[in-house]
């Protein structure tokens, strides 16, 4: 270790990255650390990027404050922004920055998160979309600001983000086609086939073209203005270029950022794999959080999973940051991840819960309403071997809430 | 200390009713309802609320009593 206080390097700014330097600190670690990002801005509530329309006479900067996460001022931490991580020598624990410089760090934190996939690389512009895809502050800024003025609005993809995004662009007065090639409808991989064609119906009954299969296949764009191949495999159609060229949103998954770790004999398939203390089995001072992390997963024994939700972001970093105060002597009580899985979205009016891993069932049973009319509130339980292993609740408003935290309350005590 | 919600980013949600019920609800309408005031021994609860909500509205009011 270099000199008395070691420097703990935290690659990415987001709130992993964050939450795991102020467990840091809570730990009363004596150390100088140090936040890379590669944004300009110090985090923020990535979440609020979806929720809300930007209101028209204050604008952008208005709606950036409401963004706000506690603890970014802190002047115990010191923030390089706008600074890539290029590469990273784990052997000899240097980081290579994009400035020209590099980092000699003691003990590292991995909080780099994931980027939009998108179908083709390079410059997706073309003649007939405006191209883009949201994850950053400025993405959500440009595509808010495009949405004010557009008419037409394609999306690729119906996740979470897509469904929020059609949402929007519905209050924005916009005219939205949603394409799913390979699905029924929206969180159809998480919820199922019935629960994704109900929501899928709802969205339509709100005025958006929804799409899927064949109808959808034919109209995603690859970004070179071009039509996919359809299913025949037949020659590809070329679309005219548009004077007014529609905007065209891709919300179709996402990619971890681990290229810059490559070449150290990391397990990459994936993001980054650390045990249940979120370190990195391969590197002793190395630990990983948020988005990026592939821990072992608490619901099914055999396997890893990674999970793309701001409460995992907040316990996984600040486990990071426990276990590595721990590895350097300090007092942290740090017990293995038993995060409980808890996501909420609005599409169009109607609340979205889902709790637990859905995922991993082999049946479900509706406990209470019609899937045939979500808004009037539907609850359903997934089971494996017929042991509930998630839930779900659709509502306009709240009525069967409590009925639902029922069920999440067995669910949690499981 | 006592729980203070902004209701301009408050989106209703709901997370923090599933992380303290005891604290937050929501109302038939689906809007948010909570108790200002909590008892120390149920701070981690608190704090997983705050924690939980995508939106960031709930905060602590140290300086009331
Ligand atoms: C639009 C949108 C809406 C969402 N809504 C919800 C929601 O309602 N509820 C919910 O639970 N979750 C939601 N999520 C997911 C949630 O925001 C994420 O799970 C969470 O923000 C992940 O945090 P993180 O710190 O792991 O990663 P990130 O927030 O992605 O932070 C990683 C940071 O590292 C930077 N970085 C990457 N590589 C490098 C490098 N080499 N050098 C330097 N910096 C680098 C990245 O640019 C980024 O700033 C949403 C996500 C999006 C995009
Ligand atoms: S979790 Fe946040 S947004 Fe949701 S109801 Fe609670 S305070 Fe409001």
């Amino acid at each position: 270790m270099t000199g008395s206080a070691p420097l703990i390097g935290i690659v990415g700014s987001g709130i992993a990255g964050l939450r795991a330097a102020n467990a840091l600190l809570k730990c009363g670690v004596d150390a100088r650390i140090v936040i890379l990002g590669d944004e300009a801005h110090r985090t923020y509530s990535r979440p609020g990027l979806t929720k809300k329309r930007y209101p028209p006479p204050d604008g952008i900067e208005a709606a950036t404050e409401g963004l706000k996460v506690p603890g970014v001022e802190n002047t115990a931490l010191t923030w390089h922004l706008d600074t890539r991580v290029e590469t990273a020598d784990l052997r000899d624990r240097v980081l290579r920055l994009s400035t020209g410089d590099t980092l000699a760090y003691d003990r590292l934190v991995i909080a780099s998160g994931v980027r939009p996939r998108t179908s083709a690389e390079g410059d997706r512009e073309c003649a007939v979309h405006a191209h883009r895809t949201l994850r950053g502050l400025d993405d959500a800024r440009s595509i808010h600001q495009e949405l004010q003025k557009s008419k037409k609005v394609t999306i690729a993809g119906a996740g979470f983000v897509a469904c929020e995004l059609a949402s929007l662009a519905k209050e924005y007065g916009c005219e939205v086609v949603m394409l799913e090639a390979l699905r029924h409808g929206p969180f159809e991989r998480i919820l199922g086939t019935t629960t994704a064609r109900s929501l899928r119906s709802w969205i339509a009954r709100n005025g958006v073209t929804f799409l899927t299969g064949d109808a959808a296949r034919n109209m995603l764009c690859d970004g070179a203005g071009r039509l996919a191949k359809d299913a025949s495999g037949s020659k590809d159609a070329y679309l005219e270029p548009a004077s007014d060229r529609s905007l065209y949103i891709e919300a179709i998954g996402s990619v971890p950022n681990v290229e810059w770790l490559r070449g150290n004999g990391l397990d990459l398939s994936d993001g980054v794999r650390v045990d249940e203390y979120m370190r990195v089995s391969e590197c002793e001072d190395v630990f990983a959080a948020g988005d990026i992390a592939r821990y072992p997963d608490p619901w099914t024994s055999e396997s890893h999973t990674r999970m793309e939700f701001w409460k995992n972001a907040i316990d996984t970093g600040d486990l990071a940051g426990k276990s590595l105060a721990s590895s350097l002597g300090y007092d942290a009580k740090i017990s293995r991840i038993k995060y409980f899985p808890n996501m909420v979205t609005e599409v169009f009016g109607l609340r979205i819960q889902i709790a637990g891993n859905p995922k991993i069932s082999d049946s479900m049973e509706i406990v209470r309403g019609d899937l045939e009319r979500p808004d009037h509130g539907v609850v359903v339980k997934y089971l494996r071997e017929g042991a509930m292993v998630g839930a779900a609740y659709l509502d306009r408003g709240a009525r069967l809430n409590s009925l639902y935290i029922e069920l999440l309350t067995a669910l949690r005590a499981r | 200390m006592k729980i203070f919600v902004d209701q301009v980013k408050c989106q209703n949600h709901g997370l923090c009713a599933i992380s303290s019920p005891d604290h937050f609800e929501l109302d038939a309408d689906g809007e948010l309802r909570y108790q200002e005031s909590f008892d120390e021994e149920n701070i981690d609860e608190i704090e997983d609320a705050i924690d939980s909500c995508p939106l960031q509205a709930i905060a602590l009011n140290r300086d009331s009593a």
